[in-house]
């Protein structure tokens, strides 16, 4: 196995997934081509099948449609009768698990907010996992909408600087005043939501997602230019990243020192889970948003 | 309280109706965002502030920008088509 044979195959492979070269086999274009025309039906036949089709299709779809819906309903509120009523003592949701987490919360993972505590501690895999999947789908949107030379042509690009020209000569005056108004109190709230999250309601998610609100209100308050000169492409990779990492750290060390009797100054690190969970959620809610509005940072 | 919460459930349950009968997918994602914030009030009135929290700025916020990108895309605005 060759070295130069290894970086041809993964340059082939690498060209495959750009879609660049499609290189046809040899004996798969003969047969290609000694294949007979396929026979097409005259046209007005196979107007009336599709015709008739339709019809038949158009006559069941309401019913089927109303039948799923009902059952649907039906089986919903079966379930929400069988469903002891809300607020009972002796509900099986009031068992020794809720207790236990209520009562230690606060000594074994250093948070003074019970939900928080369970969130980013007791099932702080769950989360870790949840944060993944986040920054998964950010990657990904970013692989199927992020504009570069290859995957725009001259239109696009003509159509873009369009829509930004008149953006930029007839803007939105209620939107941008009243985003400018309010962009920096909802950011504010949300670095209040991330950093008070193991004392008080709220928490990564819900601060994150502020965040992420916050920066795209700011976004349009601004213009997108305005933002993305703050916050650069190689900026936001590397706060998510440190995002995710930080997490990933914190709660490898949070279990380690738990497993092993170890005594670390817990409150400081809820904190840091916290924040990162944020800036992975901001960072999501913002690239969508990004790359789903103009498909660049 | 008891009042607004079956104000609210109501409100709820005519949003949930009502948005998939709306003739106009803005007015449809715009019926949906109000289904978010009587969940969010719902959820505060409930006793749970995270969630109350989580569903104000998810479920109106940016559910809403996401729903109204795609609209926007799909040339079903007003005001958005060029030419």
């Amino acid at each position: 196995m060759s070295d130069g044979k290894e970086k041809s195959r993964w340059r082939r492979f690498a060209e495959w997934v750009n879609g660049d070269s499609v290189t046809r086999d040899p004996t798969t274009q003969y047969v290609m081509d000694r294949r007979p025309a396929r026979a097409h039906a005259p046209q007005e036949l196979h107007e009336e099948r599709e015709r008739l089709r339709l019809k038949k299709f158009l006559g069941l779809y309401p019913l089927a449609a109303s039948f799923l819906c009902l059952t649907l309903i039906a089986i919903l509120f079966a379930t929400v009768l069988c469903i002891p009523p809300f607020g009972q003592p002796g509900n099986p949701t009031n068992n020794e698990v809720s207790r236990h987490y209520l009562e230690y919360t606060e000594e074994e993972t250093g948070a003074t907010n019970a939900v928080t505590g369970m969130i980013l501690s007791y099932r702080g895999f769950d989360t870790l996992g949840e944060s993944c999947v986040l920054f998964l789908a950010v990657s990904s949107v970013m692989m199927l909408l992020q504009r570069d030379g290859n995957n725009t042509d001259e239109q696009t690009l003509l159509r873009l600087r369009r829509e930004d020209a008149i953006e930029r000569t007839h803007p939105d005056n209620i939107l941008r005043k009243s985003a400018k108004l309010l962009s920096p109190f909802i950011l504010l709230f949300s670095l209040y939501v991330l950093f008070n999250g193991e004392t008080s309601p709220g928490g990564g998610f819900s601060g994150g997602a502020v965040l992420g609100g916050g920066l795209i209100l700011y976004s349009v308050a601004y213009g997108p230019e305005q933002l993305s000169r703050l916050l650069t492409r190689s900026l936001y990779d590397g706060v998510r990243i440190t995002g995710l990492m930080a997490y990933a750290l914190t709660y490898g060390i949070y279990i380690f020192a738990g497993a092993n009797g170890i005594t670390v100054e817990m409150e400081w690190m809820m904190t840091v889970i916290d924040l990162a969970v944020g800036l992975v959620v901001a960072c999501t809610i913002y690239g969508f948003y990004t790359m789903f509005q103009r498909g660049k940072l | 309280m008891t009042v607004l919460e079956n104000i609210l459930l109501a409100g709820l349950v005519i949003c949930a109706a009502a948005a998939p009968l709306c003739k106009r997918l803005l007015a449809t994602v715009i019926v949906y965002l109000a289904f978010s914030v009587i969940l969010a009030v719902l959820w505060s009135i409930l006793q749970s502030p995270d969630l109350a929290i989580t569903e104000a700025a998810v479920g109106t916020g940016i559910s809403g920008i996401l729903f109204f990108l795609t609209l926007k895309k799909i040339r079903a605005l007003k005001g958005t088509q060029d030419e």
